[in-house]
This record gives C-alpha cells, sequence and structure tokens, in this order.
C-alpha cells in the first residue's frame, strides 16, 4: 500500500460503499478511520483492515459484510498484479480476435460494432463462420455482388445473436455494475452465491415500488371536490372567513390480493423470489393469502414466506415440493373454498409457466376464477419471445392478463401493475 | 500511547492475545472510546478488563448488570439514614435553605461505580459485564456518559469526568443491544481459541502441568467444541480447571476413563454429560488409542 493521503480520499468512498452494503455509517467512523489510517500507516494490510472493521462494524453480521467489502475496495497487492495479469491476457486475445477478423472479414462490409463483436467471439463460432464463407466461395466468383449480400446477411444475424447470448448471459453489465447484470438476467438461471445480491435487488427495488405507490397515493387522495361542512367549520377559527378551503379526500379502497404460487420442481425457486418481492411491497394491498401448488393446493402461512430456509422447508413439508403441476385442481381446491377467498375486490395472482396438466380443465376453472374475482393477472416466468412457440402460453393468455417476469426487473414492473 | 508501547504493556500482564485484540484495544484507547466485547460465555471477554486495568496501571471498576439494574445501583444513591440524622441534629438550624443544600452535598453522596469511575481522580479501567442482562431502559442510560463522560444527577447538576475511563463492556449476545449503544463502541467479538492459542495459555496458566497433557487436553477440548451434538461448549476458564482437575488426581496420560472420571469439570449440563457417556465421543484427539 503506499501513501497514506491517497487512501483518506478513498474513505469517503468506502464509507459510501459500506452504507450501500447496509452498514450505517456516519461521518464520525470516516473520520476515525481516517485517524486511524495517519497513526497506523499502510504498511500492515492486516492491522489496518482489523482497526477499519473495529470502527465501522458494531456487531458480527456487520464484521463479514465489512470483510468482504473491504477485500472488494482497497485490493492487495497481489489481487492487483494479478487482475492487471488477467486484464493483458484478455487484451491479448482480442488483439489476436481483431487480427484473425481483419484476415477473415476481407470481403465482407460490417460495421466497426460487428467486428468487434467477430473479433470478442468464441473461436469455434469465428470457425463455424469461416468454414461458411469457404464452402461458398465458388460461387463468389461466379456473382461476386450477390455472394457479398449473402455472407453480409448471414454474419449480421449471427454476430446479432451472439451479442444477445452475451447480454443475457449480464457479460459487459456485470463489470460496469454488477446490480445491473443480475437485475436482466433470469431469475431461474441464479447462481447460489448470487442469490444474496438477489435478494438485496429486491428489496431495493420493492422500496423504490413502495415509495412510487405513496407518493402516488398522497398526489392523488384529493378529488378536486369541495368539502363545504369542514371549509365552514375550519372558517370559524378565523372569524368565519373563508381563506382556507378544505377538498374531500378519496377513500383508499386496498386490494385484497390471492396468490397462487407453482412450487412444482421447475418453478420454486422463481416463485421464492415473487413471494419475497410481493411481501416487500406492503402497499399493494390491505390483505393477501397464499396457496401453493403443484398436483396440490395448500394454504401457506405469511410469516413463513420471509426467510428462504423457512420456505423451502414449509414447501417440502406440505409434500408438494417437486411434482408435476395440475392448475386445474389447484384453481377448482381455491373455488371450492368456503368462505370463498375470491371476491369482486380481490386481485387473483398466479405465479406459474402454464405448464399444467389437462389445460381444458384448467382453462374451464380460470374463466370461472376471472368470473369470481375482480381481476386475474398471470405473471410468468418464460421470456415474452418464447410465448409465441408455447401452446399453453397461448390459451391462458387469451383468458387473463399476463404479464413477462422472467428477470428481477420485469418482475418490478408486473408488481406496478398491482396498483392499476 | 503507541501500538508497539501497548503490546509491551500487555506483554507484561502474562495475557495470550493475538493482533486482533491488540489492534482493537489499541483502536478503542487511541480514538477514546468504550470498548464492546462479544462472545460465547468463557472467551475471555472480561479478562480483556482485568488485563488491560493491569496493563495500564490502573484501578479497576467493575458493575456488574442484571435484570433491574436501575441508577441508584449504578450510579449513584443518598445516603438516607446520614441525612436523617443530620435533619434530627440540625432540626433547630433557622436557615433550612442551608439545611437542604447540604444535605444534597457529596457528603451524602453514596458513589456507585459509574460515578465513582469518572470522579476518580486518576483514571480507571470501568467494566460494564454483561450489558445485555442488563434493562433497555439502562442502555439509554448509558449513553450519555459513554457519548459525553457526563452525568445528570438531579439534585446536583451534571458531573462531568475528572478523569477519562477506558470503558469495556461484554456482552454474550442474550438480547442484541441497541443501534444507539454499539455506535459509540469500539467492537471485537472474541470467538473461542484455536488449538495454538489454547495450549499456549494451557502453558503460561498451568506451566506445572505436563506438556504432552495440556496438549492432550487442549485437543480434546477443541473436539468437543467442534461437535454440533454438545450443547454448551466448554470455555477455557473450564479448560483450565480440567487441567487443573487431572493434574490434582495425578492423572499424567488422557484417557477414556480419565475423561469420564472428570468430564463434570468441562461439561455442565446432564445432557451433555448423558451424551459423552452413551455416543462415547473420544474427546481424546486419538492419542489415547496411540
Amino acid at each position: 500500500m503506499g501513501d497514506p493521503q491517497v487512501y483518506l480520499e478513498k474513505l469517503a468512498g468506502f464509507s459510501r460503499m459500506l452504507r450501500l452494503e447496509g452498514l450505517a455509517v456516519s461521518p464520525r467512523e470516516t473520520e476515525d478511520a481516517a485517524q486511524l489510517i495517519l497513526a497506523l500507516g499502510l504498511e500492515d494490510r492486516a492491522q489496518i483492515k482489523t482497526a477499519l472493521r473495529t470502527v465501522y462494524a458494531k456487531s458480527r453480521e456487520e464484521q463479514l459484510t465489512f470483510d468482504r467489502a473491504f477485500d472488494g475496495y482497497f485490493i492487495s497487492e497481489e489481487k492487483m498484479r494479478a487482475q492487471a495479469r488477467e486484464a493483458m491476457e484478455r487484451e491479448r486475445a482480442l488483439e489476436q480476435g481483431r487480427r484473425e477478423a481483419e484476415e477473415d472479414l476481407q470481403n465482407v462490409e460490417l460495421s466497426s460494432q460487428q467486428r468487434e463483436t467477430y473479433a470478442a467471439m468464441p473461436q469455434e463460432a469465428r470457425q463455424r463462420l469461416r468454414s461458411f464463407m469457404d464452402r461458398y466461395r465458388d460461387s463468389a466468383e461466379r456473382n461476386p455482388h450477390l455472394y457479398s449480400e449473402f455472407i453480409h446477411s448471414v454474419f449480421a444475424r449471427t454476430l446479432l445473436e451472439q451479442q444477445m447470448l452475451m447480454e443475457n448471459a449480464g457479460v459487459g453489465g456485470e463489470g460496469a455494475d454488477p446490480d445491473i447484470g443480475i437485475l436482466y438476467r433470469d431469475i431461474s438461471e441464479f447462481k447460489d452465491t448470487e442469490l444474496p445480491k438477489a435478494i438485496d435487488i429486491i428489496h431495493a427495488i420493492a422500496r423504490q415500488v413502495s415509495g412510487e405507490l405513496s407518493a402516488k397515493k398522497r398526489s392523488g387522495s384529493r378529488t378536486g371536490k369541495l368539502d363545504f361542512r369542514r371549509t365552514i367549520r375550519k372558517g370559524l377559527e378565523t372569524g368565519g372567513s373563508l381563506c382556507r378551503l378544505q377538498y374531500k379526500k378519496k377513500r383508499s379502497h386496498k386490494k385484497t390480493l390471492v396468490l397462487l404460487c407453482d412450487v412444482s420442481g421447475s418453478m420454486v425457486q422463481f416463485s421464492e423470489f415473487a413471494l419475497r418481492f410481493i411481501q416487500c411491497l406492503n402497499q399493494v394491498s390491505e390483505s393477501s393469502r397464499i396457496f401453493l401448488f403443484s398436483e396440490t393446493l395448500a394454504e401457506a402461512d405469511p410469516f413463513r414466506l420471509q426467510n428462504m430456509d423457512l420456505f423451502r422447508g414449509y414447501v417440502r413439508d406440505c409434500g408438494i415440493y417437486g411434482r408435476g403441476t395440475d392448475l386445474g385442481t389447484a384453481l377448482q381446491g381455491l373455488l371450492a373454498r368456503k368462505p370463498s377467498p375470491l371476491g369482486t375486490a380481490a386481485t387473483l395472482l398466479i405465479l406459474s409457466d402454464t405448464k399444467t396438466i389437462d389445460q381444458p380443465r384448467a382453462a374451464a376453472a380460470l374463466v370461472e376464477a376471472r368470473r369470481r374475482c375482480g381481476q386475474v393477472l398471470w405473471l410468468n416466468p418464460i421470456p415474452e419471445s418464447k410465448w409465441q412457440y408455447l401452446k399453453s402460453v397461448q390459451n391462458f393468455r387469451n383468458l387473463c392478463t399476463m404479464v413477462p417476469c422472467a428477470t428481477l426487473r420485469e418482475l418490478a414492473q408486473a408488481c406496478r401493475r398491482l396498483t392499476k | 500511547m503507541e501500538y508497539q508501547e501497548l503490546k509491551a504493556k500487555m506483554d507484561k500482564t502474562h495475557y495470550i492475545y493475538d493482533e486482533t485484540l491488540a489492534t482493537v484495544v489499541y483502536v478503542a484507547l487511541k480514538l477514546g472510546r468504550p470498548l464492546l466485547i462479544e462472545g460465547a460465555a468463557g472467551v475471555g471477554k472480561t479478562e480483556v478488563a482485568k488485563v488491560m486495568a493491569a496493563a495500564l496501571d490502573r484501578e479497576l471498576v467493575r458493575m456488574q448488570c442484571y435484570e433491574g439494574l436501575d441508577e441508584s445501583k449504578a450510579l449513584y444513591e443518598w445516603n438516607y439514614q446520614k441525612q436523617l440524622l443530620a435533619i434530627q441534629i440540625n432540626r433547630d438550624q433557622t436557615d433550612r435553605d442551608a439545611l437542604t443544600k447540604s444535605l444534597f452535598s457529596d457528603e451524602y453522596l453514596l458513589e456507585r461505580p459509574l460515578l465513582q469511575s469518572i470522579r476518580a481522580e486518576k483514571p480507571v479501567v470501568l467494566l460494564i459485564d454483561e450489558i445485555d442482562k442488563a434493562d433497555e431502559e439502562f442502555e439509554a442510560f448509558l449513553l450519555e456518559l459513554l457519548s459525553e463522560m457526563q452525568v445528570s444527577i438531579p439534585e446536583v447538576g451534571t458531573v462531568r469526568a475528572k478523569t477519562v475511563p477506558f470503558v469495556v463492556l461484554t456482552s454474550n449476545r442474550a438480547r442484541p443491544l441497541s443501534e444507539a449503544l454499539r455506535r459509540r463502541c469500539a467492537y471485537l467479538y472474541i470467538e473461542y481459541p484455536d488449538l495454538d492459542k489454547e495450549l499456549a495459555i494451557l502453558r503460561a496458566k498451568l506451566p506445572h502441568i505436563d506438556d504432552k497433557l495440556c496438549v492432550q487436553a487442549a485437543l480434546a477440548v477443541q473436539k468437543l467444541r467442534a461437535s454440533e451434538a454438545i450443547l454448551k461448549k466448554p470455555s477455557i476458564a473450564e479448560t483450565l480447571d480440567w487441567a487443573a482437575a487431572l493434574d490434582a488426581l495425578g492423572i499424567r496420560e488422557l484417557t477414556p476413563d480419565a475423561l469420564r472420571q472428570t468430564a463434570g469439570f468441562l461439561l455442565k449440563n446432564t445432557e451433555d454429560l448423558d451424551l459423552l457417556e452413551e455416543e462415547d465421543i473420544c474427546a481424546c484427539g486419538g492419542h489415547c488409542h496411540g
């Protein structure tokens, strides 16, 4: 580590990062940390880490968060060297790719961005395109213009697909901001190590959505009609002059939310996220009931869903985990409940990927459910681009409002729709 | 005080510590913050305060917390008997204001640990032990003392610290402490010692015990602590007691029989002792089997 003054400047940024990680860091702590850096110097990295941990982290849990943040922020010399080596390797590979691209793409007109994508493509993918060009080389001699157009179209399509693949995998986005990668990626593809980060993001988005809804509620609470009775009463305070007009307030009618959640093998991770998200949105409904289903239906206690481990344990205990999906039976079970959870003020929210057995029975039950309750909203974790190929999606889509929510961003958008 | 100077002073107390502990204590002293120590029971939290008192050559003022602890037990109390006597003696006195004033003077003030520590002529080490056992109201009351180093006594006014004590708070995490209290302290979490540290403690505290037995005892305790089934993990103090008991019984090598005979020094509840009997947990670290 080098000059302490340089690190003092970095401390403010580090404090901000710790706040983002959920630690309550005040300017006083930053000031203390600065004092310690000046007193201890930066020769001993472990010592300065311990000293800063004492100042910033005030519980065992906070210590663990601090350690992670410190190691990420104040990179050790060895790690810095390793990162520089990796960056050089990457740059060398890219340069090699660019040189090969120059040779390969002599006769093809492509934009500079497409050439960059080609250079970054894996060797096998480039090899496939090369062999494709070789195959059609004879035709090129016969009709150069047509060949060039054809090759260009094939290249453009392949490169676009490649770019989409990289975006889907969160490549690029992760480098700039790790949250963005997670936000746009398929929920079912999250790794175990990414789950805590994803949960943090869910809480952050939920807070944001809740804030938006509160603001909307506040601004929209006035109907615009004058409340004569209250205006006259208020006027008495000022000797009968009506200088402060009072307006009627809109009575707020929150919805009752009935969640029907698919916890069959393929859906359990998505359901966990969706439920967690909806739980966070305390503004959405004044009461909610949660039903879990696979082949049978079971009602869940909302308090047990606060924790992911409890949720998994509960789903396993119910005996519905990892089974097939039978939406028809689940909906019929829901409709047969007395007293009925569905009513005109209720919104039925279905979290499922539409892959159910006995679709006609499920469709009939869905029609009946739609008749009984105010709104049926289907959150579908299958990406919207694939809906056209799935018959089940087509069938159910005509019977209710289906919203895509394969990613956390789409899930947030879907939850915003709940209030409309 | 510089870091190396502090370490030299701690070395003189023959206390076995690691770099983390030394750094945290240095930070607390440097910034003038109270030191909040958390950890399981028996890992040596209270010992840190004792060692600091010895190392800094200060008096140790200890306050043991418990449910229902209030200001009168922690801060001050008026000596009612003495006040009543004074009233009786001076009942003919005409200047009642002067009498009232004299009744609420230092002469009738019984100093409890907190007041004692801030009114001491020479700085002391104040140990507030097991703060998690005190009520939340008491915790809130401590905030003024810890941040401003002053306390308010209605009859006297604000009492500012003559000297600043080094405050050590310990907690077994029986209940979470308030965020406000935590923020005012430097924080240290002490875990059970690893094998090397435990062995070093045994050697330092019980130098007369055979080294082979020390190693076996330390290994056995490590193994017991690692077992999920043991409810109350043995503390360092229990390890020391156990090793002393083994030595007193003339045991030179740890065998399963010797372990069973003396298990009461290590395991302090019936379930754990039954487990040791039933499942035959061999805690001798393999030494007794060769």
